[in-house]
C-alpha cells in the first residue's frame, strides 16, 4: 500500500480554507438553527428521552452490578462457605466474615456472620469473580440510600432478601442461568430482562 | 550429609527442592518420592533425602526430566484429594498448593466422582482434627508421635489407595505435645483445632519472639491481627527447642485475654481507693515519693521488686533508675523460688517447672537479694517496718496461676508498705493497697531479650503495641533516666541491650544482633556450677 492509496486530509489547510471562506455571521445563524431544530423535535414530540422516574425505571442488563445477593443451597441453607476469597478479593476491603462449624460433615464449613459495608463498596464484582461456589452474585438494585450509617452494613439476612432485589432481580453472577446455586427469594419477574417497569426509550423520529 | 541437606544448609531458596516426608528433625523415610533428583553418572533419579553426599557429586534439580519426574508425583499424590481448598484451613499454607502452582500446573485426568471418599472431619482430641481424604501419606505424625513423644498414637491403616492416617479406634490424641502433629502435616489433613477456621492464614502477620510459659525459652512465631493473636508456632532452633512447643505454652497466649488487663493509670485517692489517674503524674509521684523515702527514712527503706516474667531490658532500666536516681541497693524478684526451680525438667522433651521465662536474667541482672530470699523475707521485712516503699514490676504466670502463698505474700508485702508503685499489665485483687498502678505492656507488646535456664539469651519481638494506656516498661524507665534521644519516641531495646552488655559483667561480648547462635549465654554465677 502506497502512502498515496489513502486519502489524506491536511487539517490545518482545511481549517484556514473554512475560515477564508466562511462568513461568521451565516454560521452564528446556522448554529441557532440547529438548536432551533432541535427545540422544535422536543416539542412536537418527535424525540423524548425523558421518563417520569420513580413511576417509570430503566431496566439496567442482565449484567448490571448492583448490591449483593447470597445465594442459596437447594434446602435453602446459605451456599456460602467462608473461604474468604471474596473478602481478599475486594478492593475496597468491605467484607467481614466469621466462618463456624457446619453441623453436615459433608460441608463442614459455612458463614456465620457475613457483612458488607456498602458505603466502602465500589461494586467492582472482584467479589463475584472470586467466589469459587457461586455463593455471591450481584442485583440489578442500586437504590440503596439510607438516613443513618449504621444501616448501610449489610448482614447476611439483608443480604439474602431485599425487596428491591426481588423487584429488579438477579444482575452479575458467573453463570446465566445459575448452576450451582439459586436465589433466596422469587424474584418477580420469571424472565430477568423483563424485570423493572417497561419505558419508551426509541426515538418517534420520521 | 544427604543431598537434601545440603541444599538447605547451603540455602537454595529458589532452587528447593520439593518434599513431603523430609523434616530435619525427624528419621528419614523416603516415601513420598518429591525430592527426586538427578546425579550424574547414576542412571535412576535418586532422591535428595537419603542420599549422601561424595565428592565431586553434580546434582541437577531444575532439568526437564526432574521436572517431569516431579509433576508425576504431584499428580499420583492429588488422584485422590478432595477439592477442598475453599474449606480447608491449610489454604495459604498448603505444601501441595505450592508444589502444584509451582511444579504441577497440569489438566487433572481424574473426574470428581471417580476420587475414593474417606472419613472428614475426624475429631482426635483437644488439639488435633484429623481429615483423611486429604492425607498424602508421608508419615510425618506417625514418625512423630513415635519417635519425638514415644507415644505412638498416629498409625496407617488399609492398603492401596485406600490408606488412611488415624489413631486406632478413634482415640484421642492426648500427649502434652499433640499441637505439633497439626505443624508437622504438610497438608490440611491434620489441623489444629485451636485454630480452626479462626482466620486465613494470608491475613495475619508473623512476629518472632520467644515463649514466655517457661524457662525453656522456645523459640516461637506469633501470628497476629489487629492487635489479637490467634495461634502461637514453633520456629525451629537447634539447640533449644528443636521444631518442638508443648501444648501448654501454645495455648499461653489465651490467658491474656481472659484475665483482667490494666488500661489505664490508677492512683490512690484521698479515701484509700485507687482512682484513674494520668500517665505522667502517676510516674511523676512514683518518681517524687521514692526520693522522699530515701531522704527521709534512708536507701535500706526501699526495695526494687523485679519480676521473672519481665525482659533484660526493663529490669536493667528499672536496676539503673533506682540506683542512679535515688542509690536503691535492695533487688528481689523471687515469688516462689524461681531460682531452685528453674533448670529443673517436667518431663523429657521441653517441659519446665519454673513456668517463668527470665529466671537468669533476673539473677544474672543482680536482682536475687541473699538476705531477703524471696516475697516470703520481703513482706516479713516490710511488716516489721524495715521496708516502706517499693517500685515493683509484675507480670502473671502464663501457665498455671501463681500460688495463693506468693499471692498472700504480695498482699501482705503491699498493704504493709507506706508506698508502692507497680508497674504491670493486670489488674488483681492483691494490688488493692498499692499506691500508684502503672499500666505496662505484656509479653508479646514489648520487645526485649529473655535468658532461659540454659542461660542462653534470646530476642523477643514486639508483635504489636500495647493496649491503650499501657506503655512498654523499659521505655517508661528510659524516660525516667533521660535517656530518649530526641526527636525519638522509643527507646530501642538494642540500644539498652549494648549498654547492658557494657555495663553487666555477666553480659559482657554478647550482641543484639548476634542473639540467635548458641554461643549468646550468660556466665553462670559466682560460686555456682551450672
Amino acid at each position: 500500500m502506497k502512502n498515496s492509496d489513502f486519502k489524506t486530509i491536511n487539517v490545518t489547510e482545511r481549517a484556514e480554507a473554512q475560515e477564508k471562506n466562511a462568513n461568521p455571521f451565516l454560521e452564528t445563524v446556522k448554529g441557532f438553527g440547529f438548536t432551533f431544530k432541535r427545540f422544535l423535535d422536543h416539542v412536537t414530540g418527535a424525540e423524548d428521552h425523558l421518563i417520569s422516574y420513580p413511576e417509570e425505571k430503566r431496566p439496567y442488563s442482565n449484567r448490571f452490578r448492583g448490591t449483593h445477593i447470597l445465594t442459596v443451597r437447594e434446602d435453602g441453607s446459605i451456599k456460602c462457605v467462608a473461604c474468604y476469597m471474596c473478602a481478599t478479593a475486594c478492593p475496597a476491603d468491605c467484607i467481614s466474615i466469621d466462618a463456624a462449624e457446619h453441623p453436615d460433615k459433608s460441608i463442614e464449613k459455612y458463614a456465620k456472620r457475613f457483612d458488607i459495608d456498602m458505603l466502602r463498596c465500589v461494586f467492582c464484582g472482584f467479589c463475584v469473580d472470586a467466589c469459587p461456589e457461586e455463593a455471591i452474585i450481584m442485583s440489578r438494585e442500586h437504590e440503596i440510600c439510607e438516613y443513618t450509617r449504621d444501616t448501610t452494613i449489610y448482614g447476611i439476612d439483608r443480604l439474602m432478601n431485599r425487596p428491591q432485589a426481588v423487584d429488579m432481580g438477579p444482575g452479575y453472577r458467573p453463570n446465566y442461568p445459575m448452576i450451582e446455586s439459586k436465589l433466596p427469594f422469587t424474584p418477580a419477574h420469571p424472565d430477568p430482562d423483563k424485570a423493572g417497569k417497561p419505558v419508551n426509550t426509541t426515538p418517534k423520529k420520521k | 550429609m544427604t543431598i537434601i541437606q545440603a541444599a538447605d544448609a547451603a540455602g537454595l531458596n529458589e532452587l528447593k527442592i520439593p518434599r513431603f516426608c523430609y523434616h530435619p528433625d525427624l528419621p528419614i523415610d523416603g516415601n513420598c518420592r518429591m525430592c527426586l533428583v538427578e546425579v550424574e553418572k547414576m542412571p535412576k533419579l535418586v532422591i535428595a533425602c537419603n542420599t549422601p553426599v561424595t565428592d565431586g557429586m553434580v546434582v541437577h534439580t531444575q532439568n526437564d526430566r526432574v521436572k517431569e519426574a516431579v509433576r508425576g508425583v504431584l499428580e499420583f499424590l492429588l488422584i485422590n484429594h478432595p477439592v477442598d481448598c475453599p474449606i480447608c484451613d491449610q489454604a495459604g499454607e498448603c505444601w501441595l498448593q505450592d508444589y502444584y502452582m509451582k511444579h504441577g500446573l497440569y489438566q487433572s485426568r481424574i473426574e470428581l466422582g471417580e476420587k475414593i471418599h474417606k472419613r472428614k472431619a475426624v475429631d482426635l482430641g483437644p488439639m488435633v482434627v484429623l481429615d483423611s481424604e486429604r492425607c498424602v501419606h508421608c508419615s510425618r505424625c506417625v514418625r512423630f508421635t513415635e519417635l519425638v513423644t514415644k507415644t505412638g498414637e498416629m498409625a496407617f491403616f488399609n492398603r492401596g489407595g485406600h490408606v488412611e492416617i488415624g489413631t486406632i479406634e478413634n482415640r484421642p490424641v492426648l500427649n502434652p505435645y499433640a499441637g505439633n502433629i497439626a505443624d508437622v502435616c504438610p497438608v490440611g489433613a491434620l489441623t489444629s483445632r485451636d485454630f480452626r477456621f479462626q482466620s486465613r492464614v494470608w491475613f495475619l502477620k508473623f512476629t518472632d519472639s520467644i515463649c514466655n510459659g517457661c524457662s525453656t525459652g522456645c523459640n516461637v512465631r506469633i501470628d497476629h491481627k489487629t492487635g489479637t493473636i490467634y495461634r502461637m508456632v514453633p520456629r525451629r532452633n537447634v539447640d533449644v527447642n528443636k521444631s518442638w512447643m508443648c501444648d501448654e505454652g501454645r495455648l499461653s497466649f489465651h490467658t491474656l485475654e481472659t484475665v483482667n488487663r490494666l488500661l489505664a493509670p490508677f492512683a490512690k485517692g484521698p479515701d484509700g481507693q485507687l482512682i484513674e489517674t494520668e500517665f505522667n503524674h502517676a510516674v511523676d509521684q512514683m518518681d517524687r515519693e521514692i526520693g522522699e523515702t530515701v531522704s527521709k527514712k534512708g536507701v535500706g527503706s526501699v526495695i526494687g521488686f523485679g519480676s521473672a516474667g519481665a525482659t533484660n531490658e526493663s529490669l536493667y532500666l528499672m536496676k539503673r533508675y533506682l540506683t542512679e536516681k535515688h542509690g536503691v541497693n535492695q533487688f528481689e524478684f523471687r515469688l516462689e523460688d524461681e531460682d531452685k526451680k528453674v533448670e529443673e525438667r517436667e518431663d523429657d522433651l521441653l517441659r519446665r517447672t519454673d513456668k517463668r521465662s527470665n529466671t537468669q536474667g533476673a539473677i544474672a541482672l543482680g536482682f536475687a537479694d541473699a538476705a531477703l530470699g524471696g516475697i516470703n523475707g520481703a513482706a516479713k521485712a516490710a511488716s516489721r517496718g524495715d521496708l516502706t516503699a517499693a517500685v515493683m514490676i509484675y507480670h502473671p504466670k502464663l501457665i498455671h496461676d501463681l500460688s495463693g502463698e506468693a499471692k498472700q505474700s504480695l498482699k501482705q508485702f503491699i498493704d504493709s508498705l507506706q508506698f508502692s508503685a507497680i508497674l504491670t499489665p493486670v489488674r488483681e485483687s492483691w494490688m488493692d493497697g498499692a499506691s500508684v498502678l502503672i499500666p505496662i505492656g505484656s509479653w508479646s507488646e514489648e520487645e526485649g531479650t529473655y535468658t532461659n535456664f540454659n542461660r542462653a539469651v534470646q530476642r523477643g519481638g514486639r508483635a504489636f503495641a500495647p493496649k491503650e494506656q499501657a506503655r512498654e516498661a523499659r521505655e517508661i524507665f528510659a524516660e525516667l533516666l533521660g535517656l530518649q534521644r530526641p526527636g525519638y519516641f522509643v527507646t530501642q531495646a538494642e540500644e539498652v541491650f549494648t549498654e547492658m552488655a557494657e555495663k553487666v559483667p555477666a553480659f559482657t561480648g554478647l550482641t543484639y544482633k548476634g542473639l540467635a547462635s548458641n554461643n549468646a549465654k550468660v556466665p553462670p554465677p559466682e560460686g555456682r556450677y551450672w
